[in-house]
């Protein structure tokens, strides 16, 4: 077949998909194997492959099947978004009447090539320091762009639990963001 | 919900917000607070800035990230050719 070239794929496609899948899981190993098990279904699946998409975007949405099995293996034993953990630390930052702790700052605006590399370090460490589910939920949402309720239908948790869990997760990645440098004062 | 919510109220309606469309009290209170709260509006504001820099298709130093290590695509690469040959 004259448009499937296998043996490109690797090479043309694996460090792009390596990236997604690295940037929703927060682990190489778990990244690897997502790759490792897209190009191995589209081996299997490349008589369905009928040219219509690139050969990039049909990976690409193998990958995303691959991820969530992924993550739905790995969520069983994760926390329920109702734990005590993660309510305290919503709690904690605000106060008793429902006002900020610390109210969020201004945000700097990037542009230089070595700031968006640091950027792009900061969004990573602060997405791998979430809680796993919460990580998860959260990329998939924010870096894959899926619908709340396809996440929800796909890791088996309600529209409400997924709510919460998003909220918590935005709160904490931006408060993240801001601790390490994105807000103009403490850059300085 | 009140007629008005409170910070804490209006950060978990705001991330509903990214999320789908929010019934008309809910829509309601977080607007109204919105209008009288500046950090709250800033808060969603940076809501939608994290939206743009996760996303894949917007996410302009995306290829900054370390890609395979020889290893791995060396692994990923037998696997390959043991499936191929089957």
């Amino acid at each position: 077949m004259d448009t499937l070239d296998t043996h490109a794929w690797l090479a043309d496609h694996g460090d792009y998909l390596f990236r997604m899948a690295r940037r929703q899981l927060h682990s190489d190993e778990l990244a690897e194997d997502a790759v490792q098990e897209t190009l191995l279904a589209a081996i299997s699946a490349q008589a369905r492959y009928a040219g219509h998409a690139s050969p990039r975007t049909w990976l690409t949405g193998i990958l995303k099947h691959k991820i969530i099995d992924l993550i739905r293996r790995n969520v069983r034993e994760v926390e329920l978004p109702r734990d005590a953990d993660g309510e305290e630390a919503v709690d904690s930052l605000f106060k008793q009447d429902g006002h900020w702790v610390d109210p969020p700052r201004p945000w700097g605006n990037p542009h230089a090539e070595a700031e968006l590399s640091q950027l792009r370090r900061v969004l990573d460490d602060c997405a791998d320091r979430l809680k796993p589910v919460m990580a998860q939920v959260f990329s998939l949402r924010e870096v894959a762009g899926m619908e709340t309720e396809e996440i929800c239908k796909e890791l088996g948790i309600t529209p409400t639990n997924c709510w919460v869990l998003l909220h918590r997760a935005r709160l904490f990645m931006r408060q993240c963001l801001e601790l390490n440098g994105f807000s103009k004062a403490g850059a300085a | 919900m009140k007629w008005i919510a409170t910070c804490k109220e209006t950060s978990l309606l705001a991330s509903r917000a990214m999320d789908g469309r929010l019934p008309f009290a809910d829509r309601l209170a977080m607007r109204m607070h919105l209008a009288i709260c500046k950090n709250c509006a800033r808060f969603n504001q940076q809501l939608q800035e994290m939206r743009r820099l996760f996303r894949v298709e917007t996410g302009a130093v995306e290829a900054v990230a370390p890609g395979l290590t020889p290893e791995a695509r060396q692994r990923i690469e037998t696997e390959m050719q043991k499936k191929l040959g089957s």
